[in-house]
C-alpha cells in the first residue's frame, strides 16, 4: 500500500498539512488534512519569500479551476444518483452548508465516494460540493490543488474554514491508532488439526460479521485487488476480519480448501455473517450504487 | 500456457449468449488476465454473484490459467440498454 508521508510539506512550507501518522492514500479514502494552527496561516497569503513556490503551484494546478470559478452541485440524498453527479476521479472538492457557507475543503482520490461518507456522517453540513479535478494526480499536484483553493478561501474572507481549522474532526476519520491483526487459521503448518480446515473456514466466517480473504495481510495487501477491498471495507467504517491466504505457515491449504467451499474461484473473497458477498468487482460495484451500508448493517 | 481472447470469447458465447460481449487483455500479452464486460438474457432475475458464478462456471477450464479476470459489468440487456441511454444523454438536458 503506498504510505504518502506530508512531512515534507510541512517542512517546506508554511502551510502546514499535519497528521499525527503517515498518510496512507487508498482509493475512496478522504485524505487526513489538517492545519496543526490557526495562528498560523496569515503568512500562508501574505510572505513575499513564497513567491518561486508558488508559480510552481500555477505550473502545477494549471487546468485546475478556482474555487470562485467551480460550479456549485447540490448533493442529491440518493447514493446512486450521486455517483452520477460527482467524479469518482482525484482532486480538491469544497463542501458547503444551507446556508452556502463553506464548512470543509478536501481532497481524495475518488471525490465521489468522499461526498458520499460525508453526506453519510455530517448530512446537515452536506448540502452542496464544488469540485476541482486534478489532472495527473500525485501527492504533489493535489496538495498543491487543495492549497491554492485554501489559500483563496482565506484570502477572500479572511478565515479558514470550520472544517479546516485544528482540532476540528467533523470531517476526517481519525487515523486508526493500530490496525487489527490478522486471523489465523491453524496454529501452524505442522501441527495436525483435529478438525477438518473446512469446518475451521464454516466456524470462523459464521461467528465474525464480516471477514475478508485477502492475498497478503491488511496493513500490507499483495495484490492490488485485495488492497482496493481493504480500502473499501475501511472507507465504509466496517469492522471486519482478515484472513491472509498467502500464510503458508497459519494458513497452510487455504486457497484451495476456500475455493472449494466457497465454490469461487479467486481472491480476495468478503464475506457477511457466513455469505459470501463476492470479490473485488462485486464489492465495487456495490459501493458504486451505494449498496453496500445496507449489506453491512444487516 | 495462457489463454486467448478469442478462447474466452468462444466459451462465453456459446455457454451465456451474450448480446453484447467485451473482453480486454489486459495480460499484455501472456493471457493470463482479462477484463469482461458482457450482458446476457440469463442474467435476468440473479444477482451479482450469481452472474459472476455463471461466468466463473462458463471459464471453469480456462480459469486454471488465467490469473485474473475482472468482471466489469454483468448485465440484463434491459439494464444494459438503460445505461447506454444515461451515458449517451447528457445530464442538463433532463
Amino acid at each position: 500500500m503506498a504510505a504518502i508521508s506530508f512531512s515534507t510539506i510541512q517542512s517546506s512550507s508554511s502551510v502546514r498539512v499535519l497528521s499525527s501518522h503517515p498518510l496512507e492514500i487508498t482509493p475512496h479514502k478522504p485524505l487526513f488534512l489538517h492545519r496543526s494552527h490557526s495562528t498560523s496561516f496569515p503568512s500562508i497569503s501574505s510572505n513575499p519569500k513564497n513567491k518561486s513556490r508558488r508559480l510552481f503551484a500555477l505550473v502545477v494546478v494549471s487546468s485546475l479551476k478556482k474555487l470562485a470559478d467551480a460550479e456549485l452541485v447540490p448533493v442529491p440524498g440518493e447514493a446512486d444518483e450521486l455517483a452520477s453527479k460527482f467524479p469518482s476521479d482525484s482532486g480538491v472538492y469544497a463542501v458547503y452548508d444551507k446556508n452556502n457557507d463553506l464548512q470543509f475543503i478536501g481532497i481524495s482520490r475518488s471525490i465521489a465516494a468522499s461526498v458520499l461518507s460525508h453526506r453519510k456522517s455530517v448530512p446537515d453540513l452536506c448540502y452542496s460540493v464544488k469540485v476541482g479535478v486534478v489532472d495527473e494526480p500525485n501527492r504533489t499536484s493535489l496538495t498543491q490543488a487543495w492549497k491554492s483553493w485554501l489559500e483563496e478561501y482565506i484570502g477572500a474572507t479572511g478565515k479558514v474554514p470550520p472544517g479546516n481549522q485544528s482540532g476540528n474532526t467533523t470531517w476526517v476519520r481519525q487515523p486508526q491508532q493500530k490496525k487489527k491483526p490478522d486471523l489465523r487459521l491453524t496454529p501452524g503448518r505442522h501441527v495436525q488439526l483435529t478438525v477438518p480446515l473446512e469446518e475451521l473456514i464454516d466456524r470462523l466466517v459464521k461467528e465474525n460479521k464480516v471477514v475478508a480473504f485477502i492475498k497478503g495481510s491488511r496493513s500490507a495487501p499483495l495484490c492490488g485487488f485485495s488492497q482496493r477491498v481493504v480500502g473499501i471495507l475501511e472507507s465504509e467504517g466496517v469492522d471486519f476480519e482478515s484472513v491472509d491466504v498467502l500464510d503458508e505457515e497459519y494458513n497452510y491449504g487455504l486457497r484451495e480448501t476456500l475455493k472449494r467451499y466457497s465454490n469461487w474461484p479467486t481472491f480476495p473473497q468478503v464475506f457477511v455473517n457466513g455469505e459470501l458477498i463476492g470479490g473485488c468487482d462485486i464489492l465495487s460495484s456495490m459501493q458504486e450504487k451505494g449498496e453496500l451500508a445496507t449489506v453491512f448493517k444487516k | 500456457m495462457g489463454v486467448t481472447k478469442e478462447q474466452v470469447e468462444a466459451s462465453l458465447t456459446s455457454k451465456m449468449n451474450p448480446s453484447h460481449l467485451e473482453i480486454i487483455d489486459t495480460s499484455g500479452g501472456c493471457g493470463a488476465s482479462f477484463a469482461i464486460e458482457i450482458v446476457s438474457e440469463q442474467f435476468e432475475g440473479k444477482k451479482l454473484l450469481e452472474r459472476h458464478r455463471m461466468i466463473n462456471s462458463a471459464l471453469a477450464e480456462e480459469m486454471q490459467h488465467i490469473h485474473a479476470l475482472s468482471i466489469k459489468k454483468a448485465l440484463t440487456p434491459t439494464q444494459w440498454k438503460q445505461q447506454q441511454e444515461s451515458i449517451s444523454t447528457p445530464p442538463s438536458s433532463q
